[in-house]
Formats: structure tokens, sequence, C-alpha cells
């Protein structure tokens, strides 16, 4: 690093935080520094702090965000740009132009310049609109992604700041994304937060390593972090190359045992599902069996979602829908992308409890199948909070758990790996899998398609409202070789 | 915004936003002082013709606000109809007296809200939030701080309404919607507060936080992307509303269509 000494130099020394209400420091005499150029990337766990000292770095705590935090030393770049997670709250706009004419209002811009400056920020993050006046809401979030880059671009940054930007983006949307990233970044300072490495680390070449109490563990070349520090990448649920085989090897998961059935659970004849008057999705013969896990795929606004909401009578549907189940209410349940969504109750105990409750039961039975589902998904500790004060990962196993206690025996589940890392996915995806091997039907949209070529039986392509292609996986033809 | 209004369409859509907003906000408070019924009978007549011949909306969904805005002034008007007080009887039954005086007064007052309604539309219908706000900023010296708070708002609006979807399907999936009775009324409604709420406040605190990043600041003199002026429509827009005002006033006192010039008047 000796050369880089002649450079300006960021970042903080000895730096103290506390959230308000807590007792403790939340991070402890943190230091970290970085110089111009660099392209540096921070892993860790989830809730570790890295998303935090993003946040100190960039000024945005404590000028926007109150927080006390104190430090020995602290140098925050002057010109930088921040991209957060959610696509939906970053822009203040209806359109794409006014967007990025915002932050040239902000700077004081000629008013003359902004027309052809919009234009140059969106050619540079590869936006290719029919006309700069588009809707933002017509985008998809990859796209809105690029939006928030092309704005950023407008302050000028010298330093660019990523605070997981891809966390709520499909796999394609994603790509595109640190594409763009990589072509405009090349002379600035770019710092990452992210869980999902694969194309990142292209293109960064410092890595710092964080523990499970913000301290940093490790800070140095990329290929020095990757190697030797493997099995805390793992711990840390952070996806990595290999991490897929390293977990479900394929091999292993066409060992594991199989149910086979040909009882059929759904069966759909000439179904439409409409979102308002338009038909949005229509099949003619369509038919799921006991024991399937069947992966729907496809592009944004195909109508995964749309299919399995019609076949949960959840919007307005036509044709012949049949669940070949005892009571369609008590054995079909319905996963939300969104776990807080379908909270309805104020501790997560209860949370747990109800799909029991209303089911009607004894109580100690109900309060000895609660605790077992706490302990199974790790919620004991937490069982007396709200369940919105849970993190990501705790609110994601908690709806799954309250909707499966009541055994149902087909689950519909809408994206529900998204957003989640490595360690939470993995432990959703053997619990899923227990299930199924129990009998249980998943009918699961993803687009995860390591899932889909790993652990499903049978994948469904929709293109435009209707199904392309419908074919086993390798597993679900193993499957059908042991019935025959 | 979408197929159902298109506020661009229309020439009015071009008057200034301030000046169209403070000329119908003054006719608000001078229509307070008509008291005149033959005035009102005229001047809501011309108001709702300039409504069908100006608003930005779709034919199906300006029928309905219409029909809306109607029933509404039926509404008002019933109310001094049949229990307003009076001494040229027309019908009594019970508590519901109706009177030459309280007939007049119901109507007139009915009439008023009509016209209120016509205002309202043909303004909501030609504006849109953008230019509405830059011209609040630029003409009315409004701080961007509120313009831009209103501006971002108006994006959590669709958001907030497909959310209300999708919680109304998740509860019904969980069960919810299968109690009845009040008390199950209650805790649905609780926790489509609780959940909305949660919801836009975060929002609204990552938005907040993604504008200053963006350099946004309360002081800071700003340049704008939009020039909001005046043109020769705001001149017709004017002249327009003063030929409906001053005319239905001529009008009404050369061809008094009733008799009623004072409904505030006790008898006649």
């Amino acid at each position: 690093m000796m050369s880089l000494t002649n450079r300006e130099a960021f970042g903080v020394t000895d730096l103290r935080l506390v959230f308000p209400k807590e007792k403790d420091l939340f991070l402890k005499d943190l230091t970290f520094q970085y110089h111009q150029g660099e392209k540096i990337l921070f892993l860790g766990p989830s809730g570790c702090g890295k998303s935090t000292l993003l946040q100190v770095l960039s000024g945005l705590i404590p000028n926007s965000i109150e927080i006390p935090i104190k430090t020995k030393d602290s140098r925050i770049p002057k010109r930088c740009g921040i991209i957060f997670q959610d696509p939906e709250t970053q822009f203040c706009m209806p359109y794409v132009d006014e967007e990025i004419a915002f932050v040239l209002e902000n700077q004081q811009v000629p008013k003359d310049d902004m027309k052809d400056l919009i234009d140059q920020y969106l050619t540079a993050v590869g936006l290719k609109l029919n006309h700069r006046h588009q809707l933002i809401s017509t985008l998809s979030g990859g796209m809105k992604q690029r939006l928030a880059v092309a704005s950023v671009l407008a302050l000028k940054p010298d330093v660019l700041f990523l605070d997981e930007p891809t966390a709520l983006l499909d796999p394609k949307g994603t790509e595109d994304l640190w594409k763009t990233v990589q072509t405009i970044s090349k002379d600035k300072t770019l710092i990452i937060v992210e869980h999902k490495i694969d194309h990142v680390i292209d293109f960064v070449d410092r890595i710092v390593l964080f523990n499970f109490n913000g301290q940093i563990i490790a800070d140095g070349p990329k290929e020095l972090i990757f190697n030797q520090y493997k099995s805390e990448l793992r711990q840390y649920g952070i996806w990595h190359p290999g991490i897929w085989e390293e977990t479900f090897p394929e091999e292993e998961i066409l060992k594991l045992p199989q149910e086979v059935s040909t009882d059929p659970r759904l069966i759909l004849k000439n179904f439409r599902a409409y979102r308002g008057k338009q038909v949005k999705f229509e099949v003619s013969q369509f038919q799921i069996n006991k024991g399937e896990w069947v992966a729907i795929v496809g592009e944004n606004g195909a109508g995964k979602s749309t299919f399995i909401e019609g076949m949960m009578d959840l919007i307005k549907t036509k044709g012949d829908r049949i669940w070949k189940v005892k009571n369609e209410k008590d054995d079909v349940s319905f996963l939300f992308q969104n776990p807080e969504y379908q909270f309805v109750t104020d501790s997560v105990e209860e949370e747990m409890a109800f799909g029991l409750v209303i089911r009607g039961g004894e109580e100690e039975e109900i309060q000895l199948k609660v605790n077992d589902a706490l302990r199974l998904f790790n919620l004991d500790h937490v069982r007396h909070l709200h369940p919105f004060q849970l993190s990501i990962g705790q609110k994601r196993r908690l709806s799954v758990a309250s909707s499966i206690i009541h055994k149902p025996s087909v689950i519909l589940l809408d994206e529900p790996t998204f957003g989640q890392d490595a360690r939470n996915t993995f432990s959703l995806l053997r619990q899923f899998e227990t299930m199924r091997e129990e009998g249980t039907t998943l009918i699961m949209v993803t687009h995860e398609e390591e899932i889909v070529h790993r652990l499903a039986t049978r994948k469904i392509r929709i293109h435009n409202g209707r199904i392309k292609s419908d074919e086993k996986t390798k597993r679900g033809m193993q499957l059908e070789g042991v019935v025959t | 915004m979408n197929t159902y209004w298109n506020p661009n369409q229309k020439w009015l859509a071009r008057v200034n936003p301030s000046l169209k907003f403070l000329t119908i906000a003054a006719i608000f408070m001078i229509y307070l002082f008509v008291h005149n019924f033959n005035v009102m009978l005229v001047s809501s007549f011309a108001f709702f013709i300039f409504y069908l011949f100006c608003n930005g909306f779709s034919k199906k969904l300006s029928f309905w606000l219409v029909a809306m805005t109607f029933i509404l002034s039926v509404f008002s008007a019933s109310a001094m109809v049949f229990f307003g007080k009076g001494t040229h009887m027309l019908f009594e039954w019970h508590l519901i007296t109706i009177s030459i005086e309280s007939m007049t007064r119901g109507l007139h007052l009915g009439l008023r809200t009509f016209v209120y309604g016509m205002l309202g539309l043909i303004f909501a219908s030609t504006t849109e939030p953008v230019p509405f706000f830059y011209s609040v900023m630029q003409q009315l010296r409004i701080p961007p701080k509120y313009a831009y708070s209103f501006l971002a708002a108006f994006r959590l609006i669709p958001i907030m309404i497909e959310e209300y979807r999708i919680i109304r399907a998740a509860m019904k999936v969980r069960g919810m919607s299968e109690e009845k009775g009040l008390r199950a009324f209650y805790r649905r409604m609780k926790r489509y507060a609780i959940i909305l709420l949660a919801q836009a406040i975060r929002r609204a605190q990552r938005i907040a936080v993604a504008m200053e990043a963006k350099q946004f600041s309360m002081v800071k003199k700003r340049t704008y992307y939009y020039q909001i002026g005046f043109s020769r429509y705001d001149v017709l827009f004017t002249c327009l509303i003063l030929l409906i005002i001053i005319g239905s006033w001529i009008f009404s006192s050369y061809v008094p269509l009733t008799p009623y010039n004072n409904v505030l008047e006790r008898s006649y």
C-alpha cells in the first residue's frame, strides 16, 4: 500500500457509535482508512455494522441520520454519492428526467445545461429510454437502481458508496447493475457492502472482513481473503462462488430419500387469472402432484405471481381450480415475498400460535407445538418481541414457521429466499426439503437458478402469461425413473 | 399518470398553476357571499359547462365524478330543505317541514356545493403535481422543503395502494378475514394501520435520507428544471372566469329566472 500514500486519504480513527436507547456500543474503537482510487468490498454477517460504518464514512451519520458518534479523527470526502438498497425509496420525483434534474438543481446547475447533462448520465449508466421524460414507476427494479446511479453521478462524486444495491434485484438486474458500476467507476473510489459477490468480485481489489461484533478481522487483497478465510465466509452467510456446491452437492441431493407419488394435489382446467380486467395468466390443462417441488421461473412481469395468486384464489379467476386436499383453507398455505405483510399479531409467540388458535385446538397442545416450532426455527430467544422488531432473517423464518405450523399439504411461496443471506437461505431450503420428504408439495416462484437446478423436481417457465415450458429437472427425472 | 387522468391534453394545463389555484380559491370566497339564488343558478350552470369542455378526465371517470358531486350537492341541500325554518309552508310531516324559504335556501346551498365541486374538479383534472409545486415555489415563494416533501409523498400513494391489496390478500391467507363481528373488524383495521404506517414511516425516512444524500438542502439557493411562467392562456382563463361571474350577475338582474333574489330574506 506504500504507493498509495501520496493520494488523498479518507476514513475514521477510533470510531465509537451507540444507537439511542441501547446500552452497549455498537461499534467500538473502529479504525478504517482508505485512499482515493481504491475499490473496496465490505463483507460480514448481517447486522454486524458494515452498513452503519458505510454511513459514517459517507457522512450520512451524523449529518442526516442523528446517531451519536465519537472519533479521534474523521475525514469524509467532500463529493460522494450513495446508492441504497431499496429501489423504491431513493427518488422524490415521478419522472426519470425530473429526478436527475433534482440533483442538478441542488447544485445550482443552470437550467439550460440540464437536458444535455441528464442525457449524458442516462447514457453513462446504459439506460436506454424512449424518452427521458418517463415515469419512474414503469421501470424495473434493476433499471431503478441504474437510475439511482445516474442521479448520483450528477453529484460528480469522487467516492461512491453502495449499500447492498442488489439485495432486492433479480439476477439479470444484479448483473446489469454491476456492469454499469464497473464502467462508470474507472477513476472513482468505490466502497461496497454486498452479500452476493459473484459479479462484484471481478473489479474490487481490497476486501474488509467483519465479524459478528463489528470488528474488522481481516483487511487485504481479495485473493488473500478468499484463500485464508473460507470458513468465515461460509459462517457469515456470504454468497461466494462455489457455495451451492459446498452446501447442496448435486450428487448428494440425488441420493436423498425421494418419496414418489402420482397423486394429484391441484388440477387446473381452462384456467385464467385476471389483474383488473386483463387476463394475465392462462393455462388449459395443468396438474401438480404430491411431493413435487415445482419451481416457477420467468422474467419480471411474465405472470409468475399472478399464476400462484390465482391458484390461491387471491385474485379474480375463471375456469376450474380443483384442490385435491381435505380442506382447501387448512391444507394450502401461501407465503408472500415480504414477510411483514402477513404478520397479524403483536408478538412472535402469538404469531406462531395464530394458525392453530383459529383452527381451534387444546391450549396445552398449542403451547407445546409453538414451543417446538420456536426452537426448531431458532426464534426462542425473541419470542416476546414484536414481529416487526426482528431481523430480516428472523422475520422470514417466523413467516415460514407460522404458515406451516398446522402442517399444510401444499405450500405456495413467492420468492421466499429473496434478500436473504446465504445462511438463512440454506436453512430455509433445508426446511423445505424436509417438508417435501414428508409429502408436502412445494410450489415456488424463484429467480435463483441454483434452487431450480439442485433442489426442484420440476421447472415451469412462464412467458407472457402462459406456460412456455414445463419439464422435469434431473432430480425429477430420477424420481420418475423410480416410478417405472 | 394513467389512462384515466391526462391533464396535459387540455389548455387549462398550461395556465399558471399558482394563478389557477389562487383564482379558484378566490371564487370559493366570493361565492360564500352570494345570496342571490338566480345568480347561483346561472353560474352553477356556467361552471358546469366550463367543466364539461375543459376537464382533463376520461369521459367515464368524469361521469362518475360529476354524479358524485351531484349526489353530494343533493345531500347538502336536503339538510336545509327538509329541516330549515320558514313561514310559507309547502309540506309538513312530523319533523320534516318544507317551506318556500327552506326550499330556496336548501337549493342554494346545494348549488354552492355543486359549484365548489366543479371548480375543484377543474383544478384537479388539469394540474399535475410537479408543475404545481414548481410554480408555488417560483411564484408564491413557498420554501422548497415543503414543496419537495409533498412531491416525495405523491410517490408513496400508489405504493401504499398496492400494499393495501397485498395485506388484504395476506389476511385472507392467514384466516383473519374469516372472523366476524365488531372486534374482528377492529383487529383487522388495527393490522392495516400498523403495517401501512410502519412501512410508510420507514419509506419516508429513507426517502428523506436519500434526498439529503443528493445534497438537497433547506437553505441553499437552487436552480429550476422547469421555469413556470405566464402565457396567453392565463389571460384567457382569467377572462373566462370573470365572464362567468359577471355574466351571471348581469343575466340574472335582467332575466331573473326565479323571484328569489336574496335567500337570507325571511319572506317574499
